[in-house]
């Protein structure tokens, strides 16, 4: 898995921003707060958060919408509100470019892009020092069809839309966000399985998006995939989003290490 | 709705005092647009263009649909422009400010009324099916000159973007995927290009002011012109009263300003190009033979 | 062809008699509603403007505070009667409406005196009864003749008037047969690119200018000259109008 490319905070109006490009998803997310709330919107004792997913071709439709409202959900959780009361959090996700193949998957659209934006929003949260609890990965899991009805096939790991479009038809579409204490923080479905076929989804994408359990697995480099015992390991989406954020916090100390 | 932080007195004294010493804050020269950076997308017809600090990303993107009853031979063609918060935190979702309006009629006007897409072009069938073309123009960062940004992006965009070919047989047209035929660029007629005037006392005019610039400012004269030396648009909508040989002064200097914009967006697409064509591959994948 | 090409060069006559440089029949009436605080009536040709004046007041929401800068704020609203036009008009607001409010909204601001009246709203109702081209100048013209009649100071009277540039394309830069032509009506404007001017009294700055199609830069300046001598003339008509008005208090 290729790990996603990062841009942080190269907006100039927006408190926190981030570009996020990853197998063919690119998305713009911007982040203002705490800033000025509306009277009605006013909460007298949390923050008050506002989503806003912007599609790359046309205004917003009940899709986005949709979206809007899972986000929110999801990041209600991981915000510490009650540190910044009575203003508002305004979160912009702007989806730059599909990959081509997004529409002719047969899945819905709204899932496939919705581990993208999750990480697009932390990250613009990230970049503009809005008080988190913890952070969140997360991650995309497709169970295929399998060629008979007894044996199951194996789940995908975060396809790409290629990869979704030869497997089709897919049975079902899962959406797992962590945190990280590897508490599950949301859980999206689509299509139809079993409940032994979510588990093995769900304990495969906590794998992906936490690492595992014992310390054991080389931390590596990017893109690259060392053979260690016969075992091919990569490394994981919270490992990644870590390195992402050290980095930020090295180049912005680097007059301390300079001297 | 949190309101635009206004800027300081001192500061809009500082640039009016450094203009009356002939002396702009970047060190620009009074008609000098601030550095132009143009990138195109992966796909066709999406141009991301960096004007300064403001960011503007305009996305052509067509369908197939029936044309209006008034123009059965002509297709149909439509600037979108929504204000994010992205961009300013003072933008609302749902609600258009007085910002946004003008901007959306002056691309109006500066490209659809001026005809710059040849819409007879678009047409399939004549009062049954034509392209509707869709422009959507995303404002990411604001820091003045949204208009001048805003017209360079949908320009280059639609120089830039192939639509399907289109198979008509009689009554009967199929729409060619990309697979099946190299797709075809837009028919475009000239090229508008908009330089916004920001002027001040002693009929001091600044092109391409920034957002600082912008709130200082006594009034702006927005200019839509193409290279061969026609005047498309003029928008002055109030602001302070300017002499009339100034203004006849601001299309000559338009006019150069959109000459070098328009060599600059042609270059960059003839640089796109040439990377999509890397080592010549479509010369070779062409099966005319050599005479 | 509003020009008809044939009888033009002949007589130099337009296709509703007028030469070049005249301007239509112009009849105006301020205070023509006792309930608004100033108001007026201009027809500019078949243009028929209505245009009322309510103000200094207070906001609409309670405790609204002015404009920016402690001055008033100006508010325009324009509404075109369902029968102005050839085609019957829907009630909405578009984005051509809202931008003829932007500005007129933003001319006044710089004419009026706000900086007197600070926390207060000014709100100019206009409305459109008759639509037969130069639109924009005759909205101009009535909301300077209301604002008058509601006692707003301002620097000077507001005119504007639209002008046109005759020659084609093909012609000589510098052809005398291309004479700008000065006040058009709707058959004109839709055939000719022309501007709308306004200017500042007698003087020659430019206050307002629009243009929405395309024309040869070198036509510039002549449509802009006519344009503002049109203005002037217009200025001298409406201040007859007011000093009329006027002397029946004499």
């Amino acid at each position: 898995m290729i790990a996603p490319e990062v841009t942080l905070t190269h907006l100039n109006r927006a408190d926190g921003s981030a570009t996020y490009t990853h197998i063919g998803y690119s998305i713009i997310g911007a982040v203002n707060g705490p800033i000025e709330v509306q009277r009605r919107d006013e909460q007298p004792e949390d923050a008050t958060i506002e989503v806003n997913v912007r599609p790359a071709v046309g205004v917003g439709s009940p899709k986005e919408r949709h979206l809007e409202t899972l986000l929110h959900n999801t990041l209600r959780s991981i915000i510490l509100t009650r540190l910044i009361p009575r203003t508002l959090v305004q979160i912009t996700l702007q989806i730059r470019s599909l990959p081509e193949e997004d529409d002719s998957t047969g899945v819905n659209t709204s899932l496939t892009i919705l581990p993208h934006l999750l990480h697009t929003a932390l990250l613009a949260l990230l970049s503009a020092s809005i008080p988190l609890r913890t952070i969140l990965t997360s991650v995309l899991i497709a169970v295929p069809s399998s060629a008979s009805p007894n044996t199951s096939s194996t789940p995908l790991l975060s396809p790409t839309a290629n990869e979704l479009l030869r497997a089709k038809p897919v049975r079902s579409i899962h959406v797992f966000a962590f945190s990280g204490d590897r508490k599950l923080l949301l859980n999206e479905s689509d299509g139809t399985f079993s409940y032994a076929e979510w588990a093995e989804a769900c304990e495969k994408a906590e794998e992906v998006c936490c690492g595992e359990e014992e310390e054991g697995g080389v931390k590596l480099d990017e893109g690259e995939s060392m053979e260690l015992d016969g075992q091919v390991q990569e490394e994981s989406l919270e490992k990644w989003l870590r390195g992402v954020v050290r980095r930020k916090v090295e180049w912005e100390q680097r007059w301390k290490s300079a001297t | 709705m949190p309101r635009e932080a206004e800027i300081s007195l001192n500061e809009r004294e500082f640039i009016k005092q450094a203009l009356q010493e002939q002396i702009r804050l970047d060190g620009r020269a009074f008609d000098a647009f601030r550095p132009l950076e143009l990138t195109f997308g992966d796909e066709y017809g999406v141009a991301d263009v960096q004007l300064g600090k403001t960011r503007v990303i305009a996305r052509i993107s067509v369908d197939v649909t029936t044309p209006l009853p008034e123009r059965k031979f002509d297709g149909i063609f439509q600037i979108v422009t929504e204000f994010s918060p992205m961009a300013s935190p003072a933008f609302e979702v749902g609600r258009p400010t007085d910002a946004e309006v003008i901007l959306s009629r002056i691309l109006e006007k500066s490209i659809r009324r001026s005809n710059a897409l040849d819409t007879e072009s678009l047409c399939i069938i004549a009062g049954l099916k034509c392209f509707a073309l869709r422009a959507d123009v995303h404002i990411i960062d604001h820091d003045g000159g949204l208009i001048d940004a805003a017209c360079i992006a949908v320009m280059a965009a639609l120089q830039h973007f192939r639509r399907p070919d289109v198979l008509v047989e009689g009554e009967k047209a199929t729409i060619l995927s990309v697979r099946e035929r190299e797709p075809i660029p837009l028919s475009i007629l000239h090229q508008p290009l908009c330089v916004t005037f920001s002027y001040f006392e002693d009929e001091v005019f600044l092109v391409d002011a920034n957002l600082a610039e912008e709130q200082v400012r006594q009034g702006e004269v927005i200019l839509t012109m193409n290279k061969h030396g026609e005047v498309c648009q003029i928008a002055k909508y109030g602001g302070a009263t300017i002499n009339p040989l100034a203004l006849l002064n601001c299309t000559n200097v338009a006019l150069q300003k959109v000459k070098e914009m328009t060599t600059f967006i042609q270059k960059r697409l003839e640089k796109d190009a040439k990377k999509r064509d890397a080592g010549g591959l479509l010369a070779e994948l062409s099966a005319e033979n050599a005479r | 062809m509003p020009l008809d090409t044939s009888t033009y060069s002949l007589a130099l006559l337009r296709l509703d008699g007028r030469r070049w440089n005249e301007l239509r029949r112009i009849h105006a009436q301020i205070s023509t509603q006792a309930a608004a605080d100033g108001s007026s009536y201009l027809e500019m040709g078949n243009t028929k403007i209505l245009v009322s004046v309510t103000g200094p007041a207070e906001g609409r929401q309670a405790g609204q505070r002015g404009g920016a800068g402690s001055q008033a704020k100006v508010e325009v609203e324009i509404n075109f009667a369902g029968f102005s036009g050839v085609e019957r008009r829907k009630r909405k607001s578009d984005k051509r409406t809202n931008e003829m409010e932007h500005c007129l909204r933003s001319a006044f601001e710089n004419v009026l005196l706000l900086h007197i009246y600070p926390h207060s709203t000014i709100t100019l109702n206009i409305h459109i009864i008759s639509q037969d081209g130069s639109l924009l100048a005759a909205c101009i013209n009535a909301s300077t003749l209301a604002l008058i009649d509601a006692g707003i100071p301002m620097s000077d009277y507001l005119v504007a008037c639209t002008a046109a540039s005759s020659a084609s394309s093909s012609a000589a830069d510098n052809a005398s047969s291309d004479d700008p032509l000065l006040d058009l009506n709707n058959q004109e404007e839709l055939e000719l690119p022309f501007l709308t001017v306004g200017t500042l009294g007698e003087s020659d700055n430019v206050a307002v200018c629009i243009m929405e199609s395309r024309v040869r830069m070198e036509r510039m300046e002549g449509m802009l000259a006519v344009g503002i001598e049109g203005c002037k003339r217009l200025r001298g008509i409406l201040d007859g109008v007011v000093k009329g008005y006027g002397k029946r208090f004499g």
